[in-house]
C-alpha cells in the first residue's frame, strides 16, 4: 500500500533521516514510537507530501508521488488521509460542513449523496449532536473525532495520524483511541505516531522504534513489548512504561 | 453686516441639499474604491506571496509607488498628466481609478497580512484533503481572513471616506468640493464648513455601526 525507498529528509545542514525504507501492507497498522527529534513526524509527513524530501521516493499503491506532476499528485495524495496533533479543523465551518467540504469541492460529488453520507460517519464518530456546531464550541476529544470524520469523507486507503491524541487532556484520549480503534478493526491501512503505548500493544500489527532517524527496532508488538532486542528499545520502553 | 459671527439659518437651509447630493457622491466613491482596491488588494497580496520573485515584484512595487507617494500627487499625475501621453479621463473616472489604485495598495497589506495570520494547520489540513491552491484560498483561507481583516478595512474604509475629499482638485464634484463651491458664492465659511463637517461624522459613524455589527456577526465562530 505504501512504500518508501531510500528516503532522506535535511532541514539545511540537519539531516533528519536518511535511506529509510519501509513497507505497509494493504489493512496493516504500523505505529512509529521513539523519542522527540526522532524524525517520526518528519516522516510520517513525506508519506503524503507535507514534507518534501530530500532523496528517496515514496510510493501510495503503486503509484509514485511525483511533486512535478501536480495533478497527478493530489490524486495520489487523495487517497491518503491524515489527523493532525492540532485538529486542523475549518474554524468558519460547522462540523457538518467541515466533513462534506472536500468530497464536494475536491471531488465534485453531488452533495445531497455526500450529505447522506456524513450523517453516517459523524453518527460513527459518535457526534451527531453537535452537527451544526462550530469547532470552537467543541472539547479537544470532540474536535480530532470530527477531524477523523473529515479525512473518512474522503474514502481514502490510507490514514495516517500524526500524534493524534498528545493535544488532549488525558480524559479525552480514550474516546479518540476508540474511534482509531475501530477504524482498525474495519480493515484501514493506518499509519500511528504516537505516544500511547497502550494503542500500540493492543492494536498495532507492527510496532517501529525511530531515534535519530534511524529505525533502532522493528516487530510484532509482542515480540517488541515483551522482548525487545536493542539496548536503545530497552531504555526508552523503560522510561516511558 | 448681518451675521457676523452668528450662523444664518437660511444660508444653512440652501446649502443643505448641494450639500447632501455631494455626500451621495462621496459614498459611491468610496464604496467603489474600496470594492476595487479589494480585488486589486487580493490579486496583489497573493503576488507577494507567490514564490515566484518576478510575481512578487510586481505586487512589491505597485504598493511601494502607490503607498510611497501623496494620494493628492498620484490624482494629479492621473487626472492632469496622462492628457499628455493621450489618455483623457473624465473627472469621475480620474477619480475612481486614483482612488482605488491607492485603496489597493493598502488593502493588499491588509489582506497579506491577514493571509498569513491564518494557522499554517488550515493550508496542511487543505492539502492533505487534495485541495488545489485556488479552493484552498477561496473555501478556507479567504474567508477566515476575512474575519481577521475586518477592523482593518473599516479603518481603511473610514480613511478612504475622508480621502475622497481630495479629488475635489481635479474638478470632481463630492461634498467637499461642493462645500467650496458654496463657500466661494456664499462667503458664509462656518454654516457651509458646519454642516460639511456634520455630514463626515454622520457618514463615518454609519459605516464605523455597521462595521461593528459584521465584525459582531462574524465572531459566532
Amino acid at each position: 500500500m505504501i512504500e518508501t525507498k531510500n528516503l532522506t529528509k535535511k532541514f539545511g545542514s540537519l539531516t533528519v533521516f536518511e535511506g529509510l525504507n519501509v513497507k505497509v501492507k494493504k489493512g496493516e497498522v504500523l505505529v512509529i514510537i521513539g523519542p522527540s527529534g526522532s524524525g517520526k513526524s518528519t516522516f510520517l509527513r513525506c508519506l503524503n507530501h507535507l514534507e518534501v524530501p530530500n532523496g528517496g521516493e515514496v510510493f501510495i499503491e503503486g503509484e509514485k508521488i511525483d511533486a512535478k506532476n501536480k495533478k497527478h499528485m493530489r490524486n495520489t495524495i487523495e487517497k491518503v488521509g491524515m489527523v493532525f496533533q492540532s485538529f486542523n479543523l475549518f474554524h468558519h465551518m460547522t462540523v457538518m460542513q467541515n466533513v462534506i467540504e472536500a468530497p464536494i469541492t475536491v471531488k465534485h460529488e453531488n452533495r445531497e449523496e455526500v450529505l447522506k453520507r456524513a450523517k453516517i460517519i459523524i453518527e460513527k464518530v459518535g457526534l451527531s449532536e453537535k452537527v451544526d456546531d462550530y469547532p470552537s464550541k467543541l472539547s479537544g476529544g470532540q474536535k480530532q473525532r470530527v477531524a477523523i470524520a473529515r479525512s473518512l469523507a474522503m474514502r481514502p486507503d490510507i490514514m495516517l495520524f500524526d500524534e493524534p491524541t498528545s493535544s488532549l487532556d488525558p480524559e479525552l484520549v480514550g474516546e479518540v483511541l476508540g474511534v482509531m480503534k475501530n477504524l482498525a478493526k474495519e480493515g484501514m491501512t493506518m499509519v500511528v505516531v504516537t505516544h500511547e503505548m497502550g494503542f500500540a500493544r493492543d492494536v498495532a500489527d507492527r510496532v517501529i522504534f525511530m531515534d535519530g532517524g534511524k529505525i533502532v527496532e522493528e516487530g510484532s508488538p509482542k515480540e517488541f513489548f515483551t522482548n525487545p532486542k536493542e539496548q536503545r528499545t530497552k531504555e526508552f520502553l523503560n522510561k516511558i512504561l | 453686516m448681518l451675521g457676523g459671527t452668528r450662523m444664518d439659518i437660511n444660508v444653512i437651509k440652501n446649502a443643505f441639499p448641494v450639500l447632501l447630493e455631494g455626500s451621495l457622491m462621496t459614498i459611491e466613491l468610496t464604496v467603489l474604491s474600496v470594492v476595487f482596491g479589494t480585488v486589486i488588494g487580493i490579486v496583489t497580496a497573493l503576488l507577494k506571496l507567490s514564490k515566484n520573485k518576478f510575481m512578487a515584484g510586481i505586487g512589491g512595487f505597485y504598493t511601494w509607488i502607490f503607498r510611497g507617494t501623496p494620494m493628492l500627487l498620484q490624482l494629479f499625475v492621473i487626472y492632469y498628466g496622462l492628457p499628455s501621453v493621450g489618455v483623457n479621463l473624465s473627472p469621475f473616472q480620474g477619480a475612481l481609478i486614483g482612488l482605488s489604485l491607492n485603496s489597493g495598495a493598502y488593502m493588499a497589506e491588509i489582506i497579506r497580512g491577514g493571509i498569513l495570520s491564518v494557522d499554517k494547520g488550515q493550508f496542511e489540513a487543505c492539502k492533505s484533503l487534495g485541495f488545489t491552491f485556488f479552493d484552498t484560498m477561496k473555501r478556507v483561507v479567504l474567508p477566515q481572513t476575512f474575519k481577521i481583516i475586518i477592523p482593518s478595512v473599516g479603518n481603511e474604509f473610514i480613511t478612504m471616506l475622508k480621502d475622497t475629499s481630495l479629488v475635489s482638485v481635479i474638478a470632481m464634484e463630492e461634498v467637499m468640493r461642493s462645500a467650496q463651491i458654496l463657500y466661494a458664492s456664499t462667503f458664509r465659511p462656518l454654516e457651509i464648513f458646519f454642516i460639511t463637517a456634520c455630514l463626515y461624522l454622520l457618514m463615518t459613524t454609519i459605516f464605523t455601526t455597521v462595521f461593528s455589527y459584521y465584525e459582531k456577526k462574524l465572531s459566532v465562530y
